[in-house]
């Protein structure tokens, strides 16, 4: 216990020094009070019923959902991976201290901070109960309860990314990854299509309650998820708990069984390369890759932008064995997505498909483009690499263009794969191509401008870890935020607020396009294309802004 | 062998962040083909100087010329002109030696052809060919070092400026850079070299510069600033044989000043003696041996020692601080 204590100490003491968690307390404390200045009664008509407590009530635990997914994951994945770079976790491997005190030390630490961020939406919640229709114990109570434990679950997601990571970067990517997967995509394939019957519509309802967002509507006596007429039928909370908790204990488990100093034993490459060996074992590799890895480059090409290719070799799937298999996955699954939904076709229609794929290029777009985009001039910054670029006569135009080329070129690749299934649409119903050919507007829209909102925020910060929080966090509130308006649609958000607000997600308009159930009352097309076009010229302007500053001599 | 072409000109070179004073009105000149060691405490002002001569910064005021290229108009030039190795590496994942080579003789805008034949080259004038396929980020600092020279190397800069090169390198490693740079000084290029291991560069560096408190305190060759900064020169004098030394080492602490340190040394039949005399009256003791019949073999200065020249010029810098501070919370004073 003493040894939990130590770094439980030593962990929170530097949580609590740091500014950034300042600033994260006091936007959602900032957040949250908003939400009760919003929903204020201005009148002094008596609510007697409470429905304007509970609005609020609704309104703070979503701010703390939203701020959990965003927030939570941060700190503990990064934190070992910290440790293993700065060589500090030699030094706690070699100390006497068992390793799960290490571990629960660090999770506690954590923890602590979680008390902290809920907490900072305590005077708001003091609020919504004050307001009345509230009960202490079944509902504030409750609440907090279960929020605790879907942190619990994230912090242990993020502590045990942290294990196989090797950078801060990919520690992120993977954390926000696994979180996204666990928590935002079981619910949303059930959200687009509720009430159906088959064997595939009732495995998505029973999957969708590994997310915590299922509970947590039950909880706010939101039984429908869409609001569409879908009633839980299951205990949500309960068989979420369930889930949680087997995920708590068993991520524990294997995390404590990793943190040994197996992480530290990191053998050097010898540099394998084939051009040195038989011409039969080359002649083989390049049958067996198309592309073999362990060949020697033979430098880049004349009139190719060197940066472009750099970026590529640089990233740890950006070479071209892996490109080659990222893009055959892609399109076998759009095949697969296709084939699936288009035997039930006759039932559900051809929007059916067109959305889950939507859904899906979009989570993929999400999911990567930060990965691409955030650490392409902080991460350049933080590992010295941009001064020698500075002092290259390559020009800030030359350089910003490489890079934003490298992730176009990925982003269209990962684009183009899953066309396949938009092809099969427009055979099944050849009157969709007009759609499609929307859809596919959408779909670049929201593809630029992930890429642009990634890489205006790399060229704002120094460091890659803090970029790719930021970019992930403003792109799920972009893409995931706006749809939880969506999901609200009925109550206690009026039509004009969620067309407005859909409007700013090209993801809705692309679902809007594609005439995907709850979509077709809105009018999102040409502004949504407007609102994006508009946005992607300005962070452009403001990537090349801040490119031509950081090139420029201090 | 360096030439009396300057290549490297500095001219009242001055850098202000606010009220600090990074470089204060520094001016030097440097032939082709020389090595400079560039010395100084923490915070000196070297890496301030090397950022406005690779074109990383802008002076306040002042200029900065490299063959001829002002390092704050004419950067595209300089930029092919001068070779920079920063104190840190600055890797990139996931590429490999000769990748990494071949991404910065691109930026450098040379032929794919041409490019190819440099790498090797460079590669085999830094030792490192055996490294061309291992990736970058798994090679110690040593390799690294060795590859990030191979980098500077890699577009035929005339003035190549290494920062801490020798920094955190083993004895051997460190003996395999001497090598290549005084390789690279004989293939006639000019030098500037920073480093905290005062030894390693009085072994390579033709001139010797140091900074202190943003300024430039002695420049010249290693004797000259030796000379210049150090109260004291070391003399020794060797006779013939060894009869009647104390006698000698008696005359000769008799004609230098009183606090002078002599000592004797019968085994190697040596006077040491730590003076501050200037050259006539050393001449005037060495005419009075002779003269005496002492049997002198050698009358030789020692090389100074660049340590005790960095120790005062540092201390000149921080007593000139303490002075300037003093004045200021004077004039503070008379204010109130």
């Amino acid at each position: 216990m003493n040894g939990i204590g130590v770094i439980l100490g030593r962990e929170l003491l530097a949580l609590l020094r740091s500014g950034r968690v300042l600033a994260i307390l006091l936007v959602i404390s900032v957040v949250a009070s908003l939400v009760v200045l919003l929903k204020w009664p201005t009148t002094a008509i008596v609510d007697l019923d409470g429905a304007r407590g509970r609005e609020v009530f609704r309104w703070v635990t979503y701010a703390m959902l939203a701020a959990a997914i965003l927030v939570v994951p941060v700190f503990p994945s990064t934190l070992l991976v910290r440790e293993v770079r700065r060589r500090t976790l030699e030094l706690l491997l070699n100390s006497p201290l068992p390793r799960s005190s290490i571990y629960f030390g660090k999770l506690f630490a954590m923890l602590g901070f979680v008390v902290l961020l809920l907490s900072t939406t305590l005077p708001a919640m003091a609020c919504a109960y004050l307001m009345g229709g509230l009960s202490l114990s079944s509902d504030v109570l409750r609440m907090y309860g279960f929020m605790m434990i879907v942190c619990t679950q994230l912090t242990v997601i993020g502590l045990l990314v942290g294990t196989w990571c090797r950078n801060t970067e990919s520690a992120l990517r993977w954390s926000y990854g696994v979180t996204f997967a666990l928590t935002i995509v079981p619910w949303f394939p059930d959200a687009l299509f509720p009430g159906g019957t088959s064997p595939l519509a009732r495995g998505l309802q029973v999957l969708k309650l590994i997310s915590p967002i299922p509970g947590l509507l039950q909880m706010l006596n939101q039984n429908s998820l869409s609001g569409t007429g879908l009633m839980e039928s299951r205990d949500a909370v309960f068989w979420y708990l369930c889930f949680a908790m087997t995920f708590i204990l068993v991520g524990t488990i294997v995390c404590i069984r990793r943190l040994s100093h197996s992480l530290l034993d990191q053998s050097r490459s010898q540099g394998y390369i084939t051009d040195d060996q038989d011409s039969w074992i080359q002649a083989s590799r390049r049958v067996l890759y198309l592309v073999d890895p362990q060949r020697r480059s033979r430098g880049i090409p004349p009139f190719i932008n060197p940066v472009m290719v750099k970026e590529f070799q640089c990233r740890q799937f950006g070479r071209m064995h892996w490109l080659l298999r990222l893009v055959a996955g892609c399109a076998v699954l759009s095949l697969l997505l296709t084939l699936a939904s288009a035997r039930g076709t006759e039932s559900r229609g051809v929007e059916y498909t067109g959305a889950l794929i939507i859904v899906l290029q979009v989570s993929l777009i999400v999911l990567l483009t930060p990965g691409l985009a955030a650490g392409m001039i902080a991460g350049e910054i933080e590992g010295g690499s941009w001064n020698l670029l500075r002092a290259t006569p390559l020009g800030p135009a030359r350089i910003l263009f490489g890079k934003l080329v490298s992730v176009i070129l990925t982003l269209a690749l990962l684009l183009c794969a899953t066309l396949p299934g938009y092809a099969v649409i427009m055979l099944i119903k050849p009157i969709l191509q007009p759609q499609v050919i929307q859809v596919l507007g959408c779909l670049v829209a929201s593809a630029v401008l992930a890429m642009l909102i990634s890489a205006a925020v790399s060229s704002l910060f120094r460091s890659t870890a803090i970029a790719t929080t930021v970019a992930y966090g403003v792109l799920i509130s972009l893409f995931g935020g706006t749809m939880l308006v969506w999901v609200n649609r009925d109550a206690p958000f009026g039509y004009a607020m969620v067309e407005n607000t859909l409007r700013l997600n090209p993801m809705a308009a692309a679902l809007n396009a594609m005439q995907a159930e709850g979509f077709t009352a809105y009018n999102l097309i040409p502004s949504a294309w407007w609102i994006a076009g508009i946005s992607s010229s300005l962070l452009l302007v403001l990537l090349f802004v801040q490119t031509l500053r950081l090139t420029r001599p201090d | 062998m360096a030439s009396a072409e300057p290549v490297v000109e500095i001219h009242e070179l001055s850098k202000h962040y606010g009220e600090f004073v990074a470089l204060d009105k520094l001016s030097l000149t440097l032939n082709r083909g020389s090595i400079l060691g560039f010395i100084g405490p923490n915070g000196a002002g070297k890496t301030t100087t090397i950022r406005i001569l690779v074109g990383l910064s802008r002076p306040t005021s002042g200029y900065a010329k490299i063959a001829g290229a002002d390092c704050v108009n004419e950067l595209a030039k300089v930029r092919r002109l001068v070779g920079y190795m920063p104190d840190k590496f600055g890797s990139y994942d996931n590429m490999r030696v000769r990748e990494y080579l071949d991404f910065f003789g691109a930026a450098f805008g040379i032929p794919r052809k041409e490019r190819q034949r440099r790498i090797s080259e460079v590669l085999d004038l830094t030792n490192a060919v055996w490294m061309q396929d291992r990736y970058v980020e798994s090679l110690s600092h040593g390799m690294q070092q060795r590859v990030g020279i191979a980098r500077t190397l890699l577009h035929k800069p005339e003035v190549l400026i290494l920062d801490e090169p020798a920094n955190g390198l083993d004895p051997e490693a460190r003996i395999e850079m001497r090598t290549i740079l005084l390789r690279l000084a004989a293939e006639g290029r000019t030098l500037i070299v920073t480093s905290h291991i005062l030894p390693e560069l009085s072994r390579i560096c033709d001139q010797v510069a140091i900074v202190a408190g943003g300024r430039l305190r002695a420049m010249g060759t290693l004797q000259e600033v030796t000379r210049e900064l150090s109260q004291r020169r070391t003399i020794e004098i060797q006779l013939l044989t060894g009869d009647g030394i104390q006698n000698v080492a008696a005359r000769v602490r008799t004609a230098l000043e009183s606090d002078a340190e002599v000592t004797v040394s019968e085994a190697e039949t040596i006077i040491r003696c730590r003076t501050s005399a200037n050259d006539e009256k050393l001449g005037d003791l060495l005419r009075q041996m002779i003269t005496s019949g002492d049997r002198v073999g050698q009358f030789r200065e020692v090389a100074g020692d660049l340590e005790e020249a960095f120790v005062t010029a540092a201390r000149e810098a921080e007593a000139e601080r303490n002075a300037q501070a003093a004045s200021r919370r004077d004039v503070a004073e008379v204010a109130k």
